[in-house]
């Protein structure tokens, strides 16, 4: 009998283990391997270069504007939607009319692939007809066609708050539950005491959302690392590789001027980069553990 | 219900990747499996016409797989990477198919090209250009295209226009005359960045020569070089002079083709495909849109035509080279294939037998300009290999934002091409 449920133990735990190994593992040891090659993609004969293509980055300057872009990306897509869903959180846990309306339509973007938000964002952006333009020009009443896709200046910023906009819903969500959890009591006495509502706000209440506000900002780093699908929909990393991220880049260098090798070298480095915030993450998750439990 | 027992599991595993296997060894033995990029607005509909059409001749089934033109790009390096390409695949000739036939990607065709006597088929220019990489043959093309200046007639008429121009000059004062009437001379939709580039083909190839173009796309002459620097000072002085139409990066080419069919703008300069996205607009020919030439600008420069010319290629790992061979010369040496086709999609037939009455008075017309220039050049992304050519690519739609940066542009340019001929 003991044998027998030890071969279904292994055999249900195969099955996962050989996804995750295929479709995770794999990759990932490929990549390692590519990174050291000058495989062009096409071409099965291709050489060792050593670490020939990590020296490369070092003066690939379209490499340092995007991992500025990434650090700008990163950070604002943990800033915006974490401030913002906290705001909307406050705002309906405090019993304002129609409250349960208006989380369902925060929520709602979340429920959209990051295709479809791109696409709508960049009709919002179109430069003559799109609902920003229009609107600044009913307001101004001078014909306003600024091109915000287009521009370098503002390209980057456009997607963070088209980014923002679908995921600020889902650290709303994850606030409200926080919000849930702190005592009416304890709310009540600091009225009593005399506080102030920024006084409660700043001393119990954030205190007392320590937890919410770590899942928010770890889902937050996750999900920007990914973002790369409403990027490539808005701005395809342009113009002229201005909102490039690491992700856009070795994009670009794989599968647009088939330098595999050295693509496979940048995915290297956005992998260490990436297991260092993660690293730092969990650190701050043990001492959050520690103070709350 | 009955007990799922650890033979059964064992044998399922075995069993289903069996019979998976054993499905696609009998695909393979009949079909040809193809991906190509003909969707949408590029004819999807009527290139599945024509693939019906050898279906029904040969009885040979096709395995069809369309990508979007744009994502094809990536698509086909990814299906490479995989070692899983399709029998057969579009691809654009030039320098991408030198690019893969270097990489021993491909299965040269010459044995059936003779077989079949495509030499009587396919016009010998075009022969020579587009299938012969390293001394063999691997592409069959299935069409070309010609970029020219493709204008709304009716604005054009209404600016005074009796004659195309026959120089840079008289194209400078139709310019003029149309920003004078408050319609913008030229749409330009670069968001996508590859329709900048004829731009910069026509006026290098106008004004440095052919040779010059392509010892440029070689690597043998640099960005830095005068030639180059004086295309640009002439593409900068149009954008001084507001001819082209305000935030160009913003629209990709069915934009700019449909303020010129709404005759917001006048013209623009695009491949002959515009003719088939503006015929299935409901646009007639003539007498609603028609082209001129790019100008001559330099006296005693030889005059060039531009275009791609799309192709046919069987991959070298291909498991049905039999079927795939059987369907490439079928579908260039068909007259009745190649004259549906070039109609539908807006080409021009690359067989020599189809009989140019076939197509619509502006598509005879560009049939007869390609074949009186004194040498046709693929377009840029086509004539330089794919690493520089992102970079000329990005450089062009940087020029465009800020066209008074135009030296910074190509300063920085010829580095980067540079280490991209490098490698």
């Amino acid at each position: 009998m003991e044998q027998h449920n030890r071969f279904w133990r292994i055999a249900l735990l195969a099955a996962p283990l050989g996804v995750f190994g295929l479709f995770v593992v794999w990759p990932l040891l490929s990549s390692f391997y590519y990174s050291v090659t000058d495989w062009n993609g096409f071409n099965p004969d291709y050489s060792f270069v050593g670490i020939d293509n990590f020296t490369k980055i070092i003066t690939d300057r379209l490499f340092f504007q995007a991992a500025i872009n990434t650090s700008i990306w990163m950070a604002a897509a943990i800033v915006l939607p974490t401030t913002l869903g906290l705001f909307l959180a406050l705002l309906l846990d405090s019993r304002v009319l129609g409250a349960r309306v208006f989380k369902s339509i925060f929520y709602l973007p979340i429920c959209l692939s990051a295709v479809i938000v791109g696409q709508i964002w960049t009709w919002i952006y179109q430069p003559d007809w799109g609902l920003l333009n229009t609107i600044i020009t009913q307001i101004s009443g001078e014909r306003f066609r600024y091109p915000w896709l287009a521009k370098p200046d503002t390209a980057l910023w456009s997607v963070i708050i088209a980014w923002s906009w679908q995921q600020t819903g889902l650290s709303m969500v994850i606030y409200l539950a926080g919000l849930t959890a702190i005592p009416g009591d304890l709310l009540e006495v600091c009225e009593i005491e005399g506080a102030t509502p920024f006084q409660r706000f700043h001393r119990v209440v954030l205190p007392l959302l320590a937890p919410s506000t770590v899942v928010v900002v770890a889902l937050s780093v996750i999900n920007s690392l990914k973002g790369f699908d409403i990027l490539y929909i808005m701005t395809g990393g342009g113009p002229f590789n201005s909102s490039d991220t690491l992700a856009m880049h070795m994009y670009n260098e794989s599968f647009k001027k088939y330098l595999m090798g050295y693509g496979a070298a940048i995915s290297v480095v956005l992998f260490l980069i990436a297991m260092a915030i993660i690293g730092l993450y969990f650190r701050q998750l043990k001492k959050v553990d520690r103070i709350y439990g | 219900m009955d007990k799922i027992s650890r033979r059964g599991v064992l044998l399922g595993s075995i069993a289903i990747p069996m019979l998976s296997m054993g499905r696609m060894a009998l695909a393979q033995g009949g079909e040809v499996t193809i991906s190509h990029y003909f969707t949408g607005e590029l004819g999807l509909k009527a290139f599945n016409e024509q693939v019906a059409k050898f279906t029904a001749a040969t009885g040979i089934a096709m395995k069809d797989s369309p990508v979007g033109h744009e994502d094809f790009k990536t698509d086909i390096l990814v299906r490479a990477a995989g070692n899983s390409l399709p029998d057969v695949f579009s691809y654009w000739a030039g320098a991408r198919v030198q690019f893969i036939a270097d990489s021993n990607s491909l299965h040269p065709i010459d044995a059936m090209w003779a077989a079949n006597g495509l030499d009587a088929v396919i016009a010998k220019p075009v022969a020579d250009s587009a299938t012969l990489y390293n001394g063999k043959r691997y592409l069959v093309p299935f069409n070309y295209h010609y970029a020219g200046m493709f204008y709304n007639t009716k604005v054009l008429a209404d600016a005074g226009m009796t004659a195309a121009p026959a120089n840079w000059d008289e194209f400078l004062a139709l310019c003029e005359t149309l920003k004078g009437k408050g319609i913008a001379p030229i749409a330009l939709g670069s968001k996508n960045r590859w329709p900048a580039q004829f731009w910069f083909d026509y006026l290098l190839l106008r004004t440095a020569g052919p040779d010059y173009r392509a010892k440029l796309m070689l690597g043998e002459a640099k960005y830095s070089d005068p030639e180059v620097a004086a295309a640009l000072a002439m593409w900068k002085d149009l954008f001084d002079k507001g001819y082209f139409v305000e935030n160009a990066n913003a629209d990709d080419w069915t934009d700019s083709a449909d303020k010129v069919a709404r005759g917001e703008a006048a013209m623009t300069l695009m491949g002959t495909w515009i003719t088939g996205y503006w015929n299935g607009n409901g646009l007639v020919p003539s007498t609603d849109y028609d082209f001129f030439e790019f100008p001559r600008i330099k006296d005693g420069v030889p005059h060039a035509a531009v275009g791609p010319v799309d192709g046919l290629v069987i991959s070298a790992n291909a498991a049905n080279v039999d079927g795939a061979e059987k369907f490439l010369a079928f579908m260039i040496s068909d007259t009745g294939v190649q004259a549906a086709w070039a109609n539908a999609q807006g080409a021009l037939s690359a067989n020599v037998n189809v009989d140019p009455a076939s197509y619509n008075a502006v598509m005879q017309k560009a049939a007869a300009t390609v074949a009186a220039a004194d040498a046709f050049a693929f377009n840029y992304d086509l004539a330089t290999p794919p690493p520089v050519a992102e970079v000329g690519l990005s450089m062009f739609t940087r020029f465009i934002d800020d066209p008074s940066k135009a030296a910074e542009v190509l300063a920085q340019v010829a580095t980067d091409a540079e280490a991209a001929f490098k490698g």
